[in-house]
């Protein structure tokens, strides 16, 4: 798939031929550790190594600076809006009306910003790297039943589909006289109705022939399913997970034990 | 009726129509015809606005279409989709013609006088109160067709009419088209199905790679087999089954294939 809603690039870098499930185990293990610290060192720090990764990955600047404006106003309104809501510690940088703006509440809204762009790169990582097909496959192999898989597969590929039988629909109904862009908002929404109908009834019509096209193709014949592409852990994929679960244990152990990575500003509290 | 000078389109920096120049009366019939990905539909979604040139201009009528929005060449220009299902959203076929009316604004008493000559002319009356949605291909087709036709377009584009349809319902079809044309529409179709291009058609435009390469009558453009086969396209059975035969001239029916064989039997 190559539409715009895949957001895989195939590149011949180390990233994308590691096993997907080391992906999905260091993704799960990131995101815990991320959710666990509210230091702006150790935010920064983590988008730092994201932005080494990304680069390991040779993924265009294009694709990071898009991937940066999506997350940009949310990190704006995170950073802006948590020291007025959240003010803490001694340090005040000014105070007005019943705002009072201290200088820890300030660099805890950076790091949380900035935990929240890491995050976001996180998953961009395994979404630029890894084909959907294959990431599904790691989902079965890893113990999700084959038919959600399909499940999932099947509604990752028809989204770029769908989304081209819309604008069909919406220039159908168009060239009949339908007003899409006129009139209060109202009554806009209400002209995008006779588009969704139409689009249901296709999409039912879409399910049903995809039912039968699977159906007649043999889908659940054999209980036990083979796979043409299947996934094989390689030595890399085993180094690799084992570096990322010794990191994971020695971060759980700093952050459990000293506390590291709590504090705003602080390493250790 | 129709008219494009220079009409250049490209998509995503790729030419798709490449400096098109063409002028269709009004009352003309026009089979627009070449192979999947030559600019077909590309170019007829030009004449009602769905897109606009990149370079160079549309005209329906007197306006250019890059001033008017969809909605108000629709007036001007049905375009019948390929698939009916893409148009089909009410819940009754009345509904489904009468929406069109409806959207364009007509005063309640002349949408019900079009409404119900669209049903009769279409012979849709009969299921004027069953869901559109549920009936066979054919017949959703149709009302695809009448919701299009309420609104009276002089010109009417036609998206591969014919496909996935048996020979009644296509010819049934092309019936009520050849109708509508004898009474002074305009035609425009996008056919892969030649037989009924070279039986109903009386212009043939040719289409390969964004630009025009034959404009012409049926007889003429079927008659040019290093046209075809650059283009990809093939004659009618009975056009082949003469030139095989070696017979002169190029029958487009089976009934012009009797009378020339007949005549070379004699």
């Amino acid at each position: 798939m190559s539409l715009a809603f895949d957001l895989y690039l195939p590149q011949p870098s180390p990233l994308h031929r590691l096993d997907p499930r080391v992906k999905i185990v260091g993704l799960v293990l990131g995101t815990l550790a991320l959710l666990s610290v509210h230091n702006f060192w150790v935010c920064l720090a983590w988008v730092g190594l994201n932005a080494l990764l990304l680069a390991i990955a040779r993924v265009s600047l294009a694709r990071v600076l898009g991937m940066l404006r999506l997350m940009l106003p949310l990190s704006l309104m995170v950073a802006l809006s948590w020291p007025i809501f959240y003010p803490e510690g001694t340090t005040i940088l000014f105070s007005v009306w019943r705002i009072t703006i201290t200088a820890q509440a300030v660099w805890h809204g950076l790091a949380l910003a900035l935990r929240l762009n890491a995050l976001a790169q996180l998953y961009f990582l395994l979404l630029f790297t890894t084909d959907q097909m294959m990431l599904v496959r790691s989902l079965v192999r890893l113990g999700l039943p084959f038919e959600w898989g399909l499940t999932l597969a099947i509604a990752l590929r028809y989204i770029p589909t769908f989304a081209g039988t819309f604008q069909m629909i919406a220039e159908a109904q168009q060239a009949r006289g339908l007003r899409l862009t006129q009139g209060p908002w109202v009554q806009r929404l209400r002209a995008y109705l006779p588009i969704l109908i139409a689009m249901i009834i296709t999409a039912l019509r879409a399910v049903d022939h995809l039912a039968r096209a699977l159906e007649a193709r043999a889908l659940g014949a054999h209980p036990h399913r083979t796979a043409y592409k299947d996934l094989r852990f390689t030595n890399t994929d085993w180094i690799t997970l084992l570096i990322g679960a010794f990191a994971a244990i020695l971060f759980f152990y700093l952050r459990l034990t000293f506390n590291f990575g709590v504090h705003p500003i602080d390493l250790f509290s | 009726m129709l008219r494009t000078a220079h009409l250049t389109f490209a998509y995503s920096g790729s030419p798709i129509l490449c400096d098109l120049s063409l002028t269709i009366q009004s009352g003309e019939w026009v089979a627009l015809i070449g192979q999947n990905g030559s600019g077909k539909t590309t170019l007829v979604k030009h004449f009602n606005g769905l897109l606009k040139p990149t370079h160079g201009q549309v005209w329906v009528g007197e306006r250019d279409t890059t001033t008017c929005s969809i909605a108000d060449l629709a007036r001007e220009v049905g375009y019948v989709f390929q698939n009916p299902d893409h148009q089909i959203h009410q819940s009754t076929v009345r509904e489904e013609v009468a929406c069109g009316l409806r959207w364009q604004g007509y005063p309640p008493a002349e949408q019900h006088e079009r409404l119900t000559a669209t049903l009769a002319q279409f012979r849709l009356t009969d299921y004027a109160h069953h869901p559109p949605a549920i009936l066979g291909f054919g017949l959703r087709r149709k009302v695809a067709l009448a919701s299009v036709c309420a609104l009276r377009p002089p010109v009417l584009i036609l998206d591969e009419p014919t496909g996935g349809l048996d020979a009644r319902s296509a010819d049934d079809i092309l019936t009520l088209v050849a109708q509508l044309n004898a009474h002074g529409h305009t035609i425009l179709m996008i056919s892969h199905d030649m037989r009924r291009v070279a039986e109903y058609a009386r212009r043939c435009i040719v289409l390969q790679a964004g630009r025009i390469v034959r404009d012409a009558p049926p007889r003429d453009v079927f008659a040019d087999a290093p046209l075809l086969q650059q283009a990809f396209l093939s004659p009618p059975p009975v056009t082949q089954l003469a030139h095989h035969l070696g017979q002169p001239g190029t029958p487009l029916t089976p009934e012009e294939f009797y009378q020339g064989y007949k005549r070379k039997d004699l």
